[in-house]
């Protein structure tokens, strides 16, 4: 179990932390601010590593569209600095905090990369991934590396940024990012479709996401269906009056948020906030074809009928939530993604049951095989977050 | 450029290769003649230029899976091939690999509207994809200029990007799932119709991992609708200062244009004279910058920019009119590169990306560089995302002038990493840039890149020589070094 | 590109103006993508930038090239869509007419192959020889089923397989002869606004004569005087393409002497070319000729008046349009659009005589044509052919046109959708009677 804690205040304190954690043999639980512990394959780790003592923007260029930072900077603190430029996230992080039994609006920036996060407008702007433009960090042999760097585009080298994006921190502890930023739109707007099933839903999400209108947002909840447009006022307009032509047939009422009303909106959809979550309840993540969304679900609802799920990414995000149980229904829940392809995380769920099931979707041999071997090449002892990943 | 030696225990069982070679692939398949490999000495790179082992042009996965274990098993280096239109000698044949090349697998598997994707064979074109759904109002968005014959499986190698990849992405930013054949022959899925990936970010690290890791034998890409409206502006500016200033306000303001490219008096004047597409002859620099979305969208925009660059002394503004005078207004940039051919019998195409906000000073001092060097540089990139494409001219019949131009190319990219870019942005390392990398990256740097090589192909017999400057055994390369009953580090803040 | 050339080889002009062009190339692979052959079978050296390697290696050494390297080399249609492509300015049509010339001087092929290759470049330019063998192929085409099947292996065209393939392409009914393909003058309807020389053609008068009946009927409608020239006649390209370019130039000079006859007697506008590939063929007489200090200059002369039929019906305007409310397919031959380089002219004419004008998904692919090429590649010929019908049929049309009567003839081998010369139409939308394949 956890004994104690050790708290790097430098780049260079990092580096020998982990080069005397690799002598002495010694695990380390790394942290940023603890936000998303419960997540994850239990874990019996020597030490925790908190990185909060590395905090702090270190560059921040409007105009290059990029901000660089220390890996212990809250993501608050850059969303409030970003917000003063009129400039986002656009891979609008969640703030897992309270489906995970904590308090909202904390959480580390590289927490967030850390898990690959991302909100709704991963439809359009991508996940974490798609942001990490570099890093520097220290490698499980006590040694400190960097990969990519503060540009656009780059391709020197193979791209550890996507590696490291996900890989909840078992490859390598990072100490400072530099991640792309974006501008803020002026305006957001939300169109409202009611009454739709959950197959006639996602339908008309694809449809509007195969239309021309740039729909940054496609979230289905329970009676109701949301399209996101965002940008200049004059476009905004003309997008969502070209929208509800599109989908005039549907025959399904419409309504529509303002900007102010449209954020919450979003925010609460980011934050998983719409799924009704009973204390004890299991909290399944499910990546899928959109068009796959709804025959998965009531493929899970036949057999768990108090199943509440809701959509996100136009049917291909399934948030879902289960009655508790000793295996969190596993077999079930994977067994319904069938053929063509996805996968399903278990995001939330007692101690006892994330240390039975596998959280994550197990992969084949050849495959499994092979994440063995990449996590070997950065951390060959097996120091950092020893079995998260499972 | 210094390759590795050959294995001489290799080429003395060449016939020995080529037969098992053949009994896997029949008829035309195998390349083993002289006169029929020369074709293949070299890529888009044609500097630099070796003859393969062999050629073998496989038809089917199980031909690739077995192709690959028979060289597992038998320690028989493998570079792979897809259309041969590197810019860094991605696909430079190695003496004792056998070349594998991918042309052939040239079919559209599956169009998916609903889902937004396509499941395509990696031979198919850039374009290809395109073209196979436009008619439903599609598109596949990152476009390098190279899009008409670039195969997609390069791009996956690669992690091209091209023209519009500001706001739209790079390849690596438009993949959902390949199919990939590893060393062993194992053949493997990494993701599909769905986004992210359930464990380690596999896919995203086989893009841009050049032919090191793995063979992909087929691609799942997002397909894009088509904007209601694109127009394109042609900004014609007095100074290359001027127009480099115009991409920083532009993008100061708020506005990502769909593409913003910029280009040198000499490379709008061969371009011109290819596509007549009426560039200003008197521009010292051309931006074209495009605007997408619904049309009072892009008349804002339009207008916006017109603005900012009347602003920053623009001397010709000039917006498309229609569909097809967009595309040609894109025409002459994406032709901009070959049509240099025009005044020189060779160019070098450096690939360099820098902070949009160093542009000015990075230009000024390759014109300095020039003169050192005594040869002629053009500038054709992607102003946008600070991707800058210098293309050095020289004759290849003259040694010295090669010698002259690798010289030239290496302090440019010098530059580049000092103001704080890197050696590539989109052309990827090959050999062409592989002796640099260390200008870049520290030697932990690249030893933690080649561990990461080690767990896809332990024995280095993927796609060798190229991106790292000197190979190290995997094996060297593994063992941790551990001091055992070392003092803690006594300064650490603990609890 | 790097070249290896004495100055002993830069000696010979061909050699010199081939170094020329393969100094252009900057190795690009773009023309790869748009060469058929490679389309099908992607093999490099199956595509421009293969062969420009394979042809250069083979003059830079001087050696007889190998049955495999001509192999590569006769698969290449010359539809010179890579030099639609190539924005460097390479010029492969002259590249690969040297590379083919080298291997005819240097290279010894079968003797089935020679016998097949001298029987076409005897029969195609001679109309009335041409005429006959297709009378005896008609008596023998029954026979064709019983040859081995052209769809096999690209390689292995033998010469029972072009044999079935030559006899495969004998129309079902040979026509009779024109009276327009005698050396005459046809007087303008009107009052006279050009006086051209129509092209008598070889082939085409053969298989297709209602192409030049229209199109003397269109012009001199439009009034245009069309003098058909004593001593004109095939262009030389089918010889040409098979390397034969001593045969191919003495009919250029045969033609070059009529025309210069009529030029310097009552004078010629223009000389009009209904079959695009000898139009490419005859605006580059200038290239032809030019080592020959006698004809270079005639030559140039000549080649500067050759224009397709469609580039003078432009000049002087369509009129009397009645319109035709049909959907047109138009075929843009290769000849058409990367030989001579007019591409949207003839759709524009159809356009303005009121027909319905589709483009052909895939049009810069050959159709498999080209000449000689469907006899002695039948097989690549044959995917050509299936996959522009294919295309052809997605855009749903009523009537199919192109500006080149082989296309033409080897299209309809595999539609049932009419297809007529851009002439008859133009011709039939004008007040000429509708076009045989419509009835």
């Amino acid at each position: 179990m956890t004994t104690s804690t050790i708290k790097p205040r430098s780049p260079e304190e990092l580096r020998q932390a982990v080069e005397w954690a690799l002598n002495d043999g010694t695990t380390l639980d790394v942290r940023g601010q603890g936000s998303k512990i419960a997540f994850g394959k239990p874990m019996a780790c020597d030490q925790v590593l908190d990185l909060s003592g590395l905090s702090g923007v270190v560059d921040y260029a409007p105009e290059e569209l990029v901000v660089t930072l220390r890996a212990g900077t809250p993501i608050s603190e850059v969303e409030a600095l970003l917000a003063q430029r009129n400039q986002m996230l656009a891979f609008e992080p969640p703030d897992l905090g309270p489906l995970l039994g904590q308090e909202a609006g904390q959480g580390t920036l590289v927490g967030a990369v850390m898990g690959n996060l991302a909100g709704p407008r991963r439809l359009s702007a991508g996940a974490a991934r798609d942001h990490l433009l570099g890093f520097s960090g220290v490698n499980g042999r006590g040694e400190s590396f960097k990969s990519g760097g503060k540009v656009m585009k780059n391709v020197t080298g193979y791209d550890l940024s996507k590696l490291l994006a996900g890989s909840w921190g078992t490859l390598a502890v990072l100490d400072q990012v530099s991640v792309k930023v974006l501008p803020a739109p002026d305006q957001t707007r939300t169109l409202l479709l009611l009454g739709l099933d959950d197959a006639a839903a996602v339908r008309a999400m694809c449809a509007a996401l195969g239309s021309p209108h740039d729909i940054s947002g496609a979230a289905h909840l329970p009676g109701k269906t949301a399209l996101r447009i965002e940008g200049v006022a004059p476009s905004v307009e003309a997008r969502l009056k070209a929208l509800r032509e599109l989908l005039i047939d549907l025959d399904a009422g419409m309504e529509e948020l303002g900007t102010l009303e449209s954020r919450a909106f979003w925010r609460e959809v980011r934050d998983v906030a719409p799924l009704k979550v009973a204390s004890g309840s299991v909290v399944w993540k499910i990546s899928c074809p959109p068009t796959e969304g709804p025959a998965i679900v009531a493929r899970i609802k036949a057999l768990r009928p108090s199943a509440e799920a809701f959509y996100d990414w136009s049917g291909g995000l399934i948030w879902l939530a289960l009655p508790p149980s000793a295996d969190a229904d596993h077999t079930i829940v994977r067994g319904a993604i069938g053929a063509k392809g996805g996968h399903a995380t278990l995001i939330r769920a007692s101690e006892a049951v994330r240390a039975a099931v596998p959280v994550f979707q197990p992969q084949p041999a050849a495959l499994a095989a092979l994440a063995v071997r990449v996590k070997e090449s950065f951390d060959p002892k097996r120091l950092f977050n020893p079995g998260r990943m499972g | 450029m210094q390759m590795p030696p050959l294995d001489p225990a290799i080429l003395a069982r060449r016939s020995e290769i080529v037969a098992a070679l053949r009994a896997i692939v029949p008829g035309e398949g195998v390349i083993d003649d002289l006169e029929g490999m020369r074709p293949y000495e070299c890529d888009a790179l044609s500097a630099y230029r070796q003859m393969p082992l062999v050629v073998v042009l496989p038809e089917t996965v199980a031909q690739v899976s077995t192709i690959l274990s028979y060289c597992q098993d038998n320690k028989v280096k493998v570079v792979p091939r897809g259309a041969g239109t590197s810019l860094s000698g991605g696909s430079m044949p190695v003496g004792d690999a056998i070349l594998l090349g991918l042309g052939k697998f040239n079919r559209v598997l599956e169009i998916d509207y609903a889902n937004r994707c396509a499941r395509v064979q990696p031979g198919v074109t850039n374009l290809g994809i395109s073209k196979a759904v436009e008619h439903e109002g599609f598109y596949y968005a990152p476009d390098p200029s190279s899009q008409i014959a670039c195969s997609i499986g390069g791009n996956v190698a690669e992690n091209s990007g091209g023209v519009h990849c500001l706001k739209y992405g790079l390849t690596t930013n438009n993949l959902l799932g390949i199919e990939l054949v590893l060393m062993t022959g194992e053949v493997v899925r990494l993701g599909g119709k769905h986004l992210d990936s359930e464990g380690y970010d596999l896919l995203g690290v086989m893009t841009g991992s050049e032919g090191l890791l793995g063979v992909v034998t087929e691609v799942t890409v997002r397909l894009l609708r088509k904007p209601t409206t694109a127009r394109a502006v042609l900004l014609g500016f007095p100074t290359e200062a001027g127009a480099a200033d115009c991409v920083a306000a532009v993008i100061a303001s708020g506005i990502i244009p769909g593409g913003m490219e910029m280009m040198d008096k000499e490379a709008v004047k061969c371009a011109e004279a290819y596509v007549g597409a009426g560039y200003p002859l008197d521009a010292e620099g051309l931006l074209i910058v495009e605007l997408d979305g619904p049309p009072v969208e892009v008349d804002y925009l339009v207008e916006r920019v017109a603005e900012i660059a009347r602003g920053r002394g623009a001397t010709t503004v000039r917006v498309s009119n229609d569909e097809q005078e967009r595309v040609l207004f894109w025409a002459g940039r994406k032709a901009a590169f070959p049509a240099v051919g025009q005044i020189t019998p060779d160019y070098m195409c450096l690939d360099g990306s820098v902070p949009r906000g160093r542009l000015v000073e990075v230009l000024a001092e390759m014109r300095e560089m020039s003169k050192k060097h005594r040869l002629r540089v053009v500038n054709v990139f992607h102003a946008g995302d600070g991707n800058l494409h210098p293309l050095i001219l020289f004759d290849a019949n003259d040694a010295d002038e090669l010698h002259r131009a690798e010289e030239f190319g290496a302090d440019i990219l010098r530059l580049c990493v000092r103001v704080g870019g890197v050696l590539t942005g989109e052309h990827g390392v090959g050999i062409e840039k592989r002796d640099l990398m260390g200008v870049q990256f520290t030697e932990i740097d690249l030893d933690q890149q080649m561990r990461l090589k080690c767990a896809f192909d332990p024995d280095h017999l993927l796609n060798p020589g190229k991106v790292f400057p000197q190979l190290r055994r995997c094996a060297e390369l593994g063992r941790v070094v551990v001091h055992h009953n070392k003092m803690p580090f006594p300064d650490i803040p603990r609890f | 590109m790097q070249t290896h050339f004495t100055l002993a080889q830069l000696a010979d002009p061909e050699t010199a103006r081939s170094n020329d062009i393969l100094r252009k190339c900057v190795h690009c692979g773009f023309c790869t993508a748009t060469c058929p052959t490679f389309v099908l079978l992607g093999d490099e050296r199956d595509s421009p930038r293969g062969r420009i390697y394979l042809i250069k290696s083979m003059i830079e050494d001087d050696r007889a090239p190998t049955a495999k390297e001509v192999r590569h080399v006769d698969r290449c249609l010359s539809c010179l869509s890579c030099m639609t492509t190539c924005p460097s300015g390479v010029n492969y049509m002259h590249l690969v007419d040297h590379g083919r010339h080298h291997i005819e001087e240097t290279f010894t092929r079968t003797l089935p192959d020679r016998f097949m290759r001298g029987v076409l470049a005897y029969l195609m330019p001679r109309p009335a020889a041409f005429r006959w063998a297709m009378v005896l192929g008609r008596l023998a085409k029954p026979l064709a089923p019983l040859l081995p099947a052209t769809s096999s292996d690209p390689g292995g065209a033998t010469f029972l397989r072009r044999l079935r393939a030559m006899l495969e392409a004998v129309p079902d009914k040979v026509p009779t002869p024109s009276p327009v393909d005698r050396p005459q003058v046809f007087p303008a309807l009107g009052v006279q606004r050009k006086r051209v020389a129509l092209m008598p053609g070889c082939g085409q008068q053969v298989l297709a004569p209602e192409v030049n009946e229209a199109t003397v009927r269109l012009l001199t409608r439009l009034d245009i005087e069309v003098v058909n020239v004593a001593g004109s006649g095939c262009c030389g390209s089918s010889v040409l393409h098979v390397g034969r370019n001593d045969q191919a130039i003495e009919l250029a000079k045969r033609n070059i002497t009529a025309w210069l006859r009529e030029i310097d007697g009552a004078g010629l506008d223009a000389i009009v070319i209904n079959a695009s590939g000898c139009g490419t063929t005859v605006k580059d007489y200038g290239h032809m000729l030019a080592d020959d200090p006698v004809w270079a200059e005639k030559a140039k002369q000549v080649a500067s008046l050759a224009k397709d039929v469609t580039e003078i019906v432009a000049e002087v305007g369509l009129s009397g349009i009645v319109p035709r409310p049909l959907t047109v397919a138009y075929h843009s031959a290769c000849s058409m659009q990367h030989g001579q380089k007019l591409d949207a002219l003839p759709k524009k004419l159809l356009r303005e005589a009121g027909f319905m004008v589709k483009d052909v998904p895939e049009g810069h692919l050959c159709c498999g044509w080209a000449g000689t090429y469907q006899v002695l590649q039948p097989d690549l010929s044959r995917r050509l052919r299936d996959r522009k019908v294919a295309n052809i049929e997605s855009v749903r049309p009523d009537v199919i046109a192109a500006g080149n009567f082989g296309c033409i003839g080897n299209i309809a081998s595999g539609t049932g959708i009419p297809i007529a010369h851009t002439v008859e139409l133009l011709d039939w939308a004008t007040g000429g009677p509708k076009p045989a394949a419509l009835i």
